[in-house]
């Protein structure tokens, strides 16, 4: 019998793959999807409703076992195996980068932060404002039918807001703001900072046959009943009811396999348990396992037509790796609520409200740093007082203190875009392989003062807005998170209109390999001061119709 | 509404299959410190607790200072709470963590031994209060504890991460989360949005 040969070999079933298989698999297209790590049913999987005292660890993980460097809130004990563990990466010297990956089924998507803005011209036409990089080959208006559609399929909550730097999207009814909110916005208000109900892909009301979210907090383990956005919830179990899907899990994608032109002719993948090599072949390829990943699946796919990886002729690829900063900007306590009654304030676990970009939208150049920043705020009743530390001594009045603050903490954190730059890029590491054969790669990667002066004015005016607020600031952070925290990793194949300064055209098609796409945020041109999560939705539904289209065409 | 209630029931029978894929292995031994689902919290301690890391004179000891750090008063404290299990079982497990414990104890009982001739275990409450005190307040602080304030500060960290997420903790912060709410819950101060001199709680 001779080897299936499948319409579409696609890496990775996060965002922007899990996409690609509903659009591919809708359209009547065979398509076969490698995930690195292991099946994950939501429903059986998630234990966001376990209480903590239900887990050995009490949700903190093992810690002869958990991963260093990664957020508390990711590869704990309520998402068991769901996080990369076994392919090592390294970093040049200088450079800390920290990289959670959720290898199974759905990837991040299972455990997202679930702010969901639109990208629009201001972010687009950046360059042309300020003067700084490029501009991206889309304009608002070609893409604004994509976040719409996706905003349909997902459902967002928030308000309509008519501010020039969000574009307004379809919204489900906003969640309610809580009473640190309203104290917040007040004082927000006195200092010109916009206090607005964030756009949250979490479903306030019944959407697209998903139950409505009943508020119990911890959303970001993962939801049991599927009131947010992940593809293993949305968009698989229609693609694998469709008999189009063959998904293969715990499959490392190593190469991507080309013929005797030098196109795409399918993939090799390392099975994780085995460490067999085992080869898929299809009439076109789609990389959609995140920037980093995607980067080192195309780097490591050398021929005699792709000496430099494939796809490669710019010498573009891996460069240009954009990140968030994140940094706590200010933290204490509302002494306006000390002593009150406990109300359910983390119903979301976060991202109720937002203060959206208010710098630079008049002129590109009325603040000391181009472009902007957004900040979130977090606060009130959480699972975990850990604000124990800011309370001395111990004891009946310790006790009494952590009982009387509970409802009291505030913080705020940065989302802070860093600039394209020439030193931020990944390669892959010419000395080393991981444990399934596959060369490391190799991560360099430092802030630039652009995002450090948007950290240092973000601190300033997170003060101002404490002392506003009437709050008690108590701590801000001197430097940032650690790069990599934020999970918002963008560029690597960026695209553009001239194959000689990028990897993929405006659709994601790669510019040398017309049946080779990109369909994750490595395209992107810069990180901006939104979320990531919606702009990959978006344009890998616009890149996989016209994959589809090419079908059509005959071209694959 | 009718959808509603269906909704709802599809989401309890959901949650009601999350909640009994909870139990792991090893449930019981964690008893004392939860109680299961139905018969309120254990008040009795199982007969015997085998220190996985600690030997009998530092699990003895960390239990002290638990009790010190978060003790029973109007509400049950870190005793009750099984705060000493817990940070028995996450300290074997980590290596650093260990040495940390090790000589934090070492260094109590050097403290106690030089300060009032015996072991911390052996001092009167109010000995050992005193001794605490002067490791967590800053207006207590002496020259030369710096490792002690450290080893203070490691304890007081593991019992607030035991207590607080035991029944015990979370029933006395009465934290809100993980309940079915029909509606994104809402500020009540529709009038007092400043929340200005809110009238002081019941309780």
């Amino acid at each position: 019998m001779p080897p299936t040969v499948y319409d579409v070999i696609l890496i990775g079933t996060g965002a922007g793959g899990g996409m690609a298989i509903k659009t591919l698999c809708d359209a009547g297209l065979r398509v076969c999807a490698l995930n690195s790590g292991r099946h994950l049913d939501p429903e059986k999987d998630f234990r966001n409703h376990r209480a903590t005292w239900e887990m050995k660890f009490r949700g903190f993980g093992d810690p002869a076992t958990r991963l260093k460097d990664t957020p508390d809130f990711l590869d704990s004990e309520y998402n068991p195996g769901a996080w990369e563990h076994d392919v090592a990466f390294t970093t040049a010297p200088g450079t800390k980068w920290m990289w959670p990956r959720a290898s199974a089924v759905g990837g991040k998507t299972n455990f997202w932060g679930r702010s969901s803005a639109r990208f629009g011209d201001i972010d687009f036409k950046a360059a042309t404002l300020d003067g700084y990089g490029i501009d991206w080959p889309v304009t608002y208006d070609e893409i604004a039918p994509y976040y719409t559609r996706v905003e349909k399929m997902i459902g967002v909550a928030s308000t309509v807001q008519n501010r020039s730097s969000n574009p307004d999207g379809v919204y489900l009814p906003p969640f309610n703001f809580r009473c640190i909110d309203w104290i917040l916005q007040r004082g927000c208000e006195h200092c010109g900072v916009p206090y607005l109900p964030d756009r949250i892909a979490q479903l306030t009301i019944e959407h697209a046959g998903h139950p409505a979210c009943h508020y119990c907090g911890d959303c970001t383990f993962g939801c049991e009943v599927g009131a947010f956005f992940s593809t293993p919830w949305f968009f698989l179990p229609s693609s694998e009811a469709s008999g189009n899907l063959d998904l293969k899990t715990n499959a490392i994608a190593k190469n991507i396999l080309t013929d005797a032109d030098g196109r795409a002719a399918g993939v090799a993948y390392i099975e994780r348990a085995s460490r067999q090599e085992y080869e898929v072949r299809g009439r076109a390829v789609v990389v959609a396992a995140s920037c980093i990943e995607s980067a080192r699946i195309l780097l490591n796919s050398k021929s005699r037509h792709w000496p430099d990886g494939i796809a490669n002729s710019s010498g573009q690829l891996g460069r240009n790796l954009c990140d968030h900063l994140y940094a706590t900007t200010a933290s204490g306590y509302l002494p306006q609520l000390l002593g009150q009654p406990s109300f359910p304030d983390n119903v979301s676990a976060n991202a109720i409200a937002w203060m959206p970009r208010w710098q630079n939208l008049k002129n590109a150049h009325d603040e000391a740093f181009i472009r902007g920043y957004s900040v979130y705020p977090d606060g009130g009743c959480s699972e975990f007082p850990s604000y124990y530390d800011r309370i001395e001594g111990f004891g009946s009045s310790f006790k009494r203190g952590i009982k009387r603050r509970y409802p009291t903490p505030v913080s705020f954190t940065v989302q802070a875009p860093t600039l394209p730059s020439a030193k931020n890029f990944v390669e892959l590491d010419a000395n080393g392989k991981d444990s399934f054969g596959i060369p490391l790669a190799r991560i360099h990667f430092e802030w630039g003062d652009n995002e450090l002066k948007m950290f240092q004015h973000a601190k300033q005016i997170s003060a101002e807005v404490f002392r506003a607020a009437g709050a008690v600031l108590e701590y801000s952070a001197d430097e940032p998170e650690m790069p990599g925290y934020s999970l918002h990793e963008t560029g690597t194949c960026r695209m553009g209109n001239d194959p000689k300064q990028f990897v993929t055209n405006r659709f994601g098609q790669t510019h040398d390999v017309d049946n080779l796409y990109v369909c994750d945020a490595s395209i992107f041109l810069n990180c901006t001061d939104k979320t990531t999560t919606l702009s990959i939705l978006a344009f890998a539904l616009r890149t996989s119709e016209y994959l589809v289209e090419q079908f059509r065409c005959g071209d694959h | 509404m009718a959808g509603q209630s269906i909704e709802r029931r599809e989401i309890l029978r959901m949650l009601a299959l999350a909640a009994g894929a909870a139990s792991f292995p090893g449930f019981c031994r964690w008893s004392f410190a939860c109680g299961h689902v139905g018969n309120g919290i254990a008040q009795i301690r199982p007969a015997a607790y085998h220190p996985l890391f600690f030997t009998a004179a530092e699990y003895a000891t960390i239990e002290r200072l638990a009790d010190i750090i978060i003790p029973a008063d109007d509400t049950p404290g870190a005793t009750q709470a099984g705060v000493a299990e817990f940070i028995d079982l996450v300290v074997s497990r980590e290596g650093m963590l260990q040495r940390a414990f090790r000589s934090g104890f070492d260094w109590l009982d050097a403290r106690s031994q030089k300060l009032f001739g015996t072991k911390f275990l052996a001092l009167t409450a109010e000995q050992q209060i005193s001794l605490l005190e002067s490791l967590a307040y800053q207006e207590k602080h002496r020259a030369g504890e710096e490792h002690g304030r450290e080893f203070f500060n490691l304890a007081r960290e593991y019992t607030v991460m035991g207590f607080y997420t035991s029944e015990i903790g979370l029933k006395e912060l009465d934290y809100p989360g993980l309940k079915f709410y029909a509606k994104s819950p809402a500020c009540p101060h529709k009038d007092n949005r400043e929340h200005l001199h809110l009238p002081a709680p019941t309780s």
